[in-house]
């Protein structure tokens, strides 16, 4: 299965999207899952940037929120809505939103 | 007579939801709650970010570009315009990597307030003197 993950908010996500495996995972931050791709709580990066997956976060959910590319976990690629439609189209069968 | 004091706790991260604009607006608001007060009575409110709550705080937020709707950082400047207390938990910022440089102000408006960067423990204590604790 090719799974598309959106993640949109920050903290309750993270157990739920632990669990999950697929053999393509895409975990794609939106709205304020993107302080999963730059924010380090005590230091630490969030845990789901750990999984096997390719993460891409939305260039305009962190520019709302004062945060830029320079803020992003390098694992993670800065990606536009155009992008995400791409994705959506191209790379995932199958999307969920947690 | 003794003024009111409300404390207005925002500990919820910006944009997903209304609660933390809701947190900012209510505080702006107390200014009509006098109406509503004995003579010579006044309400003190302050704000204090904690938790996921300072993430409200950064500035250069682009929420009307992006979303068409005003900008947290824009409601927090209008908080400061009208002379409101916002204080910012010090651990917190720290927690989460942010440094002073990165917090929003209102001086390119004119206010004379900054928000306050402080340690827990001041919140506490504005929490324990407030008549009223009002969690968003």
């Amino acid at each position: 299965m090719k799974l598309g993950v959106f993640v949109n908010d920050y903290k309750s996500t993270v157990e739920t999207v632990d669990r999950l495996t697929a053999e393509k995972l895409g975990i794609i931050f939106i709205q304020n899952g993107v302080f999963h791709a730059t924010i380090k709580d005590n230091g630490k990066a969030s845990p789901i940037l750990d999984k096997s997956a390719n993460f891409y976060a939305l260039s305009e959910d962190l520019a709302t929120r004062g945060l830029t590319n320079t803020d992003v976990d390098s694992r993670v690629k800065v990606v536009t809505y155009s992008d995400v439609v791409d994705l959506i189209f191209n790379d995932y069968e199958k999307l969920i939103w947690v | 007579m003794s003024n009111v004091k409300l404390a207005f706790l925002i500990q919820r991260p910006p944009y997903k939801s209304e609660t933390a604009t809701l947190g900012i607006t209510h505080a702006i608001s107390y200014q009509v709650v006098e109406m509503l007060l004995e003579d010579g009575q006044n309400v003190i409110p302050t704000v204090c970010m904690v938790g996921e709550g300072v993430l409200n705080c950064l500035k250069d937020q682009k929420a009307m570009e992006n979303y068409g709707v005003m900008s947290i950082e824009s409601h927090i400047k209008n908080g400061l315009l009208v002379d409101l207390d916002i204080l910012v938990c010090k651990e917190d910022l720290a927690r989460f990597g942010i440094s002073e440089d990165r917090i929003a102000d209102a001086e390119d408006m004119g206010a004379d307030k900054k928000l306050q960067i402080v340690p827990y423990a001041e919140i506490q204590k504005v929490m324990e003197s407030s008549n009223h604790l009002l969690v968003f």
